[in-house]
């Protein structure tokens, strides 16, 4: 070989030159087809499957608003018949009286709206629960999932596009590059290949960029194309800040793909058989995608585990005899009303609240105080486990992936706990609004409808979402790095014999 | 007498190459370790979940006898709670358990439902699985089944073995025997030790009076994974010797395995629910409502000839008879608006043992839960005896406030009963169904498994007879 040629000359026309090659003879293969178009079958259905979940998620809430706001409108209808004299209340459907107003009777729901990228990670969204239905009582009374999802799906879990990806999308990188350079090897062509000036970087580059734009086309460019148009037709969520999302998402999906592909590319360079690498790669996966993340959500629960509900329940009931017992003498009065139908309604803007309801007021609010200490326990240790998770989830991509996109599409342990807070706060402006009122006997009228408080939700900060997607990436980009690392010190003493 | 001695040649043959490459030690060790620990894991959870709950439905109880004299609505209200005790066997199969929560309430007025499920107070990983005895076996025992088994045939005929056996006259089917019996033994040297902690542990952990049925409840679950097993056995033998390279075989049944361990519960639960659809949280609460005000103001017209609540006609001394025709009326609403609830559910359920027949691990998800005792139809049954024990006790309450109407006409929540009343309602004393109803109850799940294993063995079989030794 001539001293003054470089050994490599530069290889970014081979590179080209390589990918052209792939193609053809991918395209000529049967795999590439099976494979492209399983994978597009899965990502449609999966997405399809989103597109539908999500869309009857958002048409329940729209009919539990419609039906809050219905009540309501009748409730002041009411509330203005009674003042006029043309309407008689019952103590229990009384819109004049704060304590009733309180109660289920007037509560309104606080919903979570599903976020823009909703459909693509269901994530959680079926198991905790995007409403409550906010009243005077105590927060451990409302705050449970509500809706009704037989206990076998949430046992199952969702087929959506963060399974096909955090599962599947892996098998077929698999499926399309486990014999990456085994093959070459194999057939004897690897030794031809690498007699040319083609350093084996390249080829392998080469390889790897032509298998990586058949899967993550499909992954990343036909969901944001659908969520797109399912968008425009009104279906998905809505609101603001949809491209940073999807970016990161699609960044995440990127990230987590490289990494699969960095240990094919590790498991190549050992040069073992093409049967070998097969089979170390799908020991890989089930230990990484299936093993792992069980393990640590049990590692988890046992670090730090979940305060009794069992006992939370005793608690609830000790607090609430008590209280009964302190307001027996309420609760011991009968409702006046009958035949005096008169008292029911407001004068001078006061109005006579009947003791037992009174009674039940002050058992609901003393339950609620005595209950607060309990319950923060349980907020507290909720946020410790999900901490201890993000610090040790990178032990599985796969975790860090699924999490990061359920992060992404809004049905995240994170968000929930968002609006939960959000819930609690908005109780807590509930009861400034109506207690006072009870207890200085104040009768409501029409004007005050606008002033109870409305539920409203304040989404996450883009830079909130913008900073974990970010972490996860760097989860994924940091093994990944090292795979390749551990790659390129294998190749060096290659052998393509 | 000779073809049991081929038999045995063979499957000793085969076993003892199983050691030789080792697959054996590292792939049964691996799932050897995870049975163990999620064993441990499952008796620990276990142990402390019965202790809780018995301490907690005991306190329960003597905090009800120990009321002061109060108005008996009011200690209706409050009510009792029913906890669920843990199943025996929940140890080896939490089953759905984690997502539908334990205690319920029973209180005044209306049917509660279970509250207090472990999913709401878990991390966001929960969705990959639950470490359980039943989900290693149901997911990756067929991969260790066919990790031991897929190049049986295959890698035989590429060795060029497979001819000069099948040229010594060695019938094909006593040579599938003889390698399902040894990929069995494989897998009973491995499964049968983790079978005999698990009994221990189940007959240790199970009180007293329920481990018999405890100890039958796991022979027949056992029975269960033996034939799900058995269902991969031949079928990991029957690619194999369909297959013409081992390559093509690990290939075709790894893609199987995939389809079946990993898609099929999602994507059948999610045709399930398509097919038998749940109604939403709305609409079920209002045409419960709905149902409950009709009923209500039909037996107030009947009895009261109004159904104007509290007036003249009804003063509230008639508050005690009016609650207990009201109780009485919204009973048979709840049976309805629930019972429909749940037989969708039970419908959705059956959608999926069905498909069991393909994928069985929708049929084996199925029954072993149920021989866990830890399924839905187990749930029902708590919920129901839950529900009549609510019943019982607002029935009791209001006889009492039947009996004791008040006399002065406007003093009617002033009646306080004495604690002697308390005492009338019984502790809430529930032992879950037996053995065999739960095998009863999985009757369906089980044929479906047998009929898959008939299947598989025929499959086996006829690629055994139609293989070509090269």
């Amino acid at each position: 070989m001539n001293d003054n040629k470089p050994l490599h000359p530069p290889q970014g026309r081979r590179l080209l030159a390589v990918m052209r090659q792939e193609c053809r003879l991918m395209l000529a293969e049967r795999t590439l087809w099976a494979v492209g178009a399983l994978f597009l079958l899965l990502v449609a259905y999966a997405l399809g499957n989103g597109l539908v979940q999500t869309a009857s998620r958002d048409r329940a809430q729209a009919a539990v608003a419609q039906a809050d706001s219905d009540t309501r409108a009748a409730q002041r209808v009411l509330l203005t018949g009674i003042l006029a004299g043309t309407a008689q209340p019952t103590p229990f459907e009384n819109p004049a009286d704060p304590s009733r107003m309180t109660s289920s009777y007037g509560g309104q729901h606080a919903l979570l709206p599903t976020a823009p990228l909703g459909p693509v990670a269901l994530g959680q969204s079926d198991l905790f629960p995007s409403q409550f239905q906010v009243t005077g009582q105590s927060r451990v009374v409302f705050m449970n999932p509500s809706d009704i999802e037989s206990p076998w799906h949430l046992l199952s879990g969702h087929f959506d596009l963060a399974f096909v990806i955090v599962y599947l999308l892996p098998l077929l990188i698999f499926a399309l590059s486990y014999n990456l350079l085994s093959a070459e090897r194999e057939n004897g062509t690897l030794r031809l290949l690498l007699s040319q000036p083609l350093r084996l970087r390249t080829l392998l580059a080469g390889k790897l960029s032509v298998r990586a734009a058949v899967l993550l086309g499909p992954a990343v460019l036909l969901p944001v194309a659908v969520l797109l148009v399912a968008r425009q037709a009104g279906l998905g969520g809505t609101g603001s800040g949809v491209g940073g999302a999807t970016l990161w998402w699609a960044l995440l999906v990127g990230a987590y793909a490289l990494f699969w592909f960095a240990l094919v590319v590790a498991v190549n360079a050992f040069g073992a058989s093409s049967a070998t690498n097969a089979m170390v790669l799908v020991i890989a996966w089930v230990m990484l995608v299936l093993v792992a993340p069980v393990l640590l959500n049990l590692a988890v629960t046992l670090a730090s585990p979940a305060p009794s509900r069992t006992e939370l329940a005793t608690r609830q009931r000790i607090v609430t005899a008590e209280a009964m017992k302190r307001h027996a003498d309420l609760m011991s009065t009968d409702y006046q009303h009958v035949g005096r139908g008169a008292i029911l309604v407001p004068r001078d803007g006061k109005i006579e609240i009947a003791g037992r309801l009174l009674g039940n007021y002050l058992i609901e609010k003393e339950v609620d105080e005595a209950i607060k200490p309990e319950l923060d326990r349980f907020d507290a240790q909720q946020a410790g486990q999900q901490a201890l998770l993000g610090r040790f989830s990178a032990v599985s991509p796969a975790a860090v992936a699924y999490e990061g996109m359920t992060a992404l599409a809004g049905n995240g342990t994170r968000r929930q706990a968002r609006f939960e807070s959000q819930v609690v706060a908005y109780h807590a402006a509930w009861k400034q609004f109506f207690f006072p009122r009870i207890d200085a006997r104040d009768a409501l009228a029409p004007a005050d409808f606008d002033r109870i408080p409305v539920f409203a939700w304040q989404e996450e900060p883009p830079g909130l979402l913008r900073g974990q997607a970010a972490w996860a990436v760097l989860q994924l980009l940091v093994p990944s790095l090292l795979l390749f690392g551990l790659a390129a010190w294998r190749l060096r003493r290659f052998s393509v014999a | 007498m000779k073809t049991r001695m081929l038999l045995s040649l063979v499957a000793r043959r085969e076993f003892l190459e199983r050691l030789r490459d080792g697959r054996l030690y590292w792939a049964g060790g691996l799932v050897a370790v995870l049975l163990f620990t999620a064993l441990a894991v499952g008796w620990a959870h276990q142990r402390e979940a019965r202790a809780e709950q018995q301490a907690a439905q005991a306190m329960d109880y003597r905090d009800w006898l120990h009321q002061d004299r109060r108005h008996p609505h009011d200690a209706a209200h409050q009510g009792m709670h029913a906890f669920k005790p843990e199943a025996a066997l929940a140890m080896i199969d939490s089953g759905i358990n984690p997502f539908i929560g334990s205690t319920v309430w029973l209180q005044a007025h209306r049917q509660s439902e279970v509250k207090f499920n472990a999913a709401q107070d878990a991390t966001g990983l929960q969705r990959f699985g639950n470490l359980s005895v039943g989900w290693i076996l149901q997911v990756l025992g067929p991969l260790l089944v066919i990790v031991l088994g897929f190049n049986a045939f295959a890698g035989e005929r590429e060795q060029g073995i497979l001819r000069q056996t099948l040229s010594l006259g060695v019938p094909p089917l006593r040579l599938l025997g003889g390698k399902a019996l040894a990929l069995a033994a494989s897998l009973a040297v491995l499964l049968v030790p983790a079978a005999l902690v698990a009994a221990v542990a189940v007959a240790v952990g199970a009180g007293e009076g329920e481990r018999l049925d405890a100890l039958l409840r796991l022979a027949a679950w056992a029975l269960g994974y033996a034939v799900y097993l058995g269902i991969f056995v031949f079928v990991v033998l029957g690619v194999s010797a369909a297959s013409s390279t081992s390559r093509m075989a690990i290939t075709v049944l790894l893609a199987l395995w995939i389809g079946q361990a990993v898609m099929a519960p999602r994507v059948m639960s999610e045709l399930s629910r398509a097919w038998f659809p749940s109604p939403t949280r709305l609409a079920f609460n209002q045409a419960l409502g709905a149902e409950l005000k009709t009923v209500s103001d039909q037996v107030w017209q009947k009895n009261f000839g109004t159904t104007e609540r509290w007036g003249r006609d009804v003063p509230l001394s008639k508050w005690g008879i009016a609650l207990r025709l009201d109780d009485q009326a919204s009973y048979p609403a709840y049976d309805r608006h629930y019972g429909r609830l749940w037989d969708t559910w039970e419908r959705q359920q059956q959608v999926q043992e069905w498909s069991g027949l393909v994928l069985p691990i929708l049929a084996i998800r199925s029954f072993s839960m149920g021989m866990a005792g830890t399924d839905f139809a187990h749930h029902r049954s708590f919920t129901t005896a839950a529900e009549l024990h609510r019943r019982r006790i607002q029935d009791l309450m209001s006889e009492d406030l039947v009996a004791h109407a008040d006399p002065m006409g406007d003093r009617h929540f002033a009646y306080q009963a004495a604690p002697d009343l308390w005492a009338t309602v019984p502790p809430f004393d529930y032992h879950p169904p037996h053995a065999g109803w739960a095998l009863a109850h999985q009757a369906r799940s089980l044929a479906v498994l047998c009929a898959g294993l008939l299947l598989a063995a025929a499959f086996a079989a006829f690629a055994t007879l139609r293989q070509r030794a090269l």
